[in-house]
């Protein structure tokens, strides 16, 4: 595929697309998922620490991609472990990509049907959800980076405004002592704080696309940086109004929290559709640049237009969405999912940045 | 360029009229005006009401043990306008509806067998217990079903009872809808310290995971009035209703967690016996921890800010000190009985540690609280406990003086 002057992106979207693409449902299952594995109110340091090593993990991402600065990843792969490798690295990525975007319409799916539209059937949320979405990434990149700077603001505002009403029911003494029984179990929960961080890998692919490759770790750095936040400011107040031995018995951790409490005077008392506008958009922003991967490499891969693949995945998409059975499939696909990210996207990265060195340096060599 | 904009324009024109068709109304919608609204839920030992006696008598059962009576207490948007209309002779702006079986969930349903109007559970204000229940089932099974449904909200009260539950939704004052008084009242912590802070479903259920003993407020009835009155105690293991703390025990208790917002501390002077009352400002309460080696011990230090409110010692001028400090001394001798009070009967009769000193425990010293929390009641009773008060009269209010 051929990339259009206009398939541009600047520095600052890049930053949005991969704040978009982090958050997700680690918005509403994290205080769980990481208070399960901490055990102690330490989790929030754990999601910092988390969001550390996903930085450096992105960092070694940016790098290797600056190496190939026009190329995606799907593309330079095969310049540094050679066609047959390379293509079925890049099969995996774009399962894992089809894999991340299913699963995050399904659990969109699974909380609208639960709390907001009852009698829907499942195939008709996920089916509008899907359509939208592809109409967004037919018109490629930049579109997509367009509606995510839209998205972002509204984000932020609502979430902050969201969970800082919960003030009223937060106990400080649910949060403490800190690193009460060491850093031990702080460390246990790291390796699932770091998966609700996965998003950066998108720089593998964003680089050629933006106009200035040189500021890619900027982007990554602030990419990861304003979910970071978002994920600490989360997990502290669920934690302190619910309570580490409340938060690991809640589905869905962060809407109980904003259900649990009412403020009158204000034109709503409740807050819980806010939060859900927040994080349907943030999923739609994940679905939709998971599925515009997946469709790029098979692009890229069988070197043909984009589109038919666009169209193609639709109901491949659908299918796996609906493979998992009931609450519990759906968060092992989740853990599954992340798992499988941590290989691709943590120790693959670093190894292909090592060949391509070991490479590259020679060529340098041979060209001075 | 071009040909990709003739690529979207079919697709464009097939969405837009594909968005129509969702345009044309909500899938599942309900009418609001066809919706009655469950604001009060009460739950006690089996008792069927005599409607239901008559239904099952004509064959209205099914297979089920008759163990606990829930009441649903609603406002139907019928009974509301109706009443806002003709204001008529002692017209009620609510409905209750009793059901009898063994299954939460079940006995909602059974209800749509009974009316037209489908029962919604969003606005749920407040579940009251029944003490008799709440001594022979665990909370939790109790709450199971409320905390795992999407509609009831988890900020939902949750009220223990003295007598039958449905008792407390009962009111003859017209107008008067019972769910919202109970709610209501539990917004008069402000005002006296013998209610406890509001024990949403997401506390209770924090509580009960985290093994401890804890209280919730109780709640007298009687002739269609109530009364919140002292606490229950909930056992830690059992996750049921083991005791009851009375009024003053329920002060003692918010003076040790120092979580009152407000209230009133009466006591007697000492040289002429009539009493003076102190109102609290503020409070503050700091349980300190001591661990040496095997031995736990606690120290309770108490302060509070507030003023004089009443004085019955004519013969006394508070623009005097000296009077003023007489008149914290028997404030801190009150507070220090209560306190004491509630102590002896936490440590003695329940052995049981309902006011925090465990949380204490394993936020200062976490490592030997791991080691106590599985007996940690029983820890407790043989803890030794020193406690201090110390009160401030800031101010006496707009009289002074006395005629001397």
């Amino acid at each position: 595929m051929i990339l259009s002057p206009k398939d541009k992106i600047t520095t600052p979207q890049a930053a949005v697309i991969v704040i978009n693409f982090i958050l997700g449902t680690g918005l509403l299952t994290l205080p769980r998922s990481s208070t399960e594995k901490v055990q102690t109110p330490d989790a929030w340091i754990s999601v910092i620490l988390g969001g550390v090593i996903t930085i450096t993990a992105g960092l070694i991402m940016v790098k290797l991609s600056q190496q190939f600065s026009e190329k995606t990843f799907y593309q330079y792969i095969n310049d540094i472990v050679g066609k047959w490798v390379g293509g079925l690295l890049s099969l995996v990525v774009i399962c894992y990509f089809l894999t991340t975007s299913s699963f995050q319409i399904r659990a969109m799916a699974e909380v609208i049907r639960y709390l907001l539209l009852e009698g829907t059937p499942t195939w008709a949320i996920i089916m509008i959800f899907m359509w939208v979405g592809l109409y967004l990434i037919i018109g490629g990149i930049n579109p997509i980076a367009r509606l995510f700077e839209i998205i972002l603001p509204l984000t932020v505002i609502l979430f902050l405004v969201v969970t800082f009403m919960s003030f009223k029911i937060f106990e400080i003494d649910n949060l403490r002592p800190v690193l009460g029984e060491g850093i031990v179990p702080v460390l246990k929960g790291v390796k699932t704080t770091a998966l609700a961080f996965s998003g950066p890998e998108i720089m593998l692919l964003l680089i050629p696309f933006m106009n200035s490759p040189k500021k890619a770790g900027k982007a990554l750095l602030v990419g990861v940086s304003i979910p970071l936040i978002f994920y600490v400011i989360t997990v502290v107040m669920v934690i302190g109004a619910l309570s580490i031995d409340g938060v690991v018995l809640r589905t869905w951790p962060t809407l109980d929290l904003i259900r649990s409490f009412e403020v009158a005077g204000l034109i709503f008392e409740r807050f819980e559709s806010l939060l859900l506008v927040v994080w349907i958009m943030q999923i739609f922003a994940t679905f939709t640049i998971t599925y515009f991967a997946a469709a790029l490499g098979l692009a890229q891969l069988s070197k043909k237009s984009i589109h038919p693949f666009m169209f193609g995945l639709l109901p491949v998409l659908y299918i796996i969405a609906m493979v998992p059975k009931n609450m519990n499939d759906l968060f092992k696909v989740g853990d599954f999912v992340g798992n499988v990210a941590m290989f691709l996207f943590g120790l693959l990265p670093l190894l292909l940045l090592i060949i391509s060195r070991i490479k590259g340096g020679k060529k340098h060599e041979t060209i001075t | 360029m071009k040909q990709s904009h003739s690529n979207t324009h079919p697709l464009f024109i097939s969405l837009s009229v594909l968005l129509f068709l969702s345009l044309t109304g909500c899938w599942s919608s309900h009418e609001i005006e066809e919706q009655s609204l469950g604001i009060g839920l009460a739950f006690d030992k089996a008792k069927q009401s005599s409607i239901e006696k008559k239904l099952n008598e004509q064959g209205g059962a099914y297979s089920k043990r008759n163990l606990i009576t829930t009441t649903y207490q609603f406002i139907t948007p019928q009974v509301a306008s109706s009443t806002t209309k003709q204001s008529g002779p002692q017209q009620k702006s609510y409905v209750n509806v009793s059901e009898t079986g063994d299954s939460m969930h079940q006995m909602v349903r059974e209800l749509s067998l009974r009316s037209e109007q489908p029962v919604t559970a969003h606005h749920m204000k407040v579940v009251v217990i029944g003490e008799n229940l709440a001594r022979s089932y665990k909370l939790e099974q109790l709450l199971d079903q409320n905390l795992r449904e999407s509609e009831l909200r988890p900020s939902c009260l949750v009220l223990i009872s003295k007598g039958r539950a449905s008792n407390t939704l009962e009111t003859k004052k017209a107008g008067e809808i019972p769910a919202f008084r109970l709610a209501g009242i539990v917004e008069n912590a402000y005002r006296t310290t013998r209610i406890l802070p509001p024990m949403s479903h997401i506390k209770v259920e924090s509580k009960i995971k985290s093994g401890s003993s804890f209280l919730m407020q109780k709640v007298l009835s009687a002739d269609g009035q109530v009364k919140f009155a002292g606490a229950a105690v909930i056992d830690g293991k059992t996750h049921k209703m083991t005791g009851t703390l009375n009024e003053e025990e329920l002060e003692g208790v918010t003076w040790i967690t120092g979580k009152g917002k407000g209230g009133v501390v009466k006591s007697f002077d000492k040289e002429t016996g009539q009493p003076i009352v102190y109102e609290i400002e503020t409070m503050k309460s700091s349980i300190i921890p001591h661990v040496k080696r095997d031995s736990i011990s606690f120290d309770v230090n108490i302060e509070s800010v507030g003023r004089l409110s009443e004085n019955w010692v004519v013969s006394a001028g508070t623009f005097k000190n000296e009077f003023l400090k007489n008149a914290e001394k028997s404030s801190e001798e009150e507070v220090k009985r209560l306190v004491g009070n509630v102590l002896e009967k936490m440590q003695k009769e329940y052995k049981a540690d309902v006011a925090g000193f465990g949380n204490r425990l394993r936020i200062e010293h976490p490592k030997v609280w791991n080691k106590v929390k599985k007996d940690w009641d029983q820890r407790f009773s043989e803890a030794p406990i020193n406690y201090d008060v110390k009160l401030t009269i800031n101010d006496y209010g707009t009289t002074g003086g006395s005629k001397k």
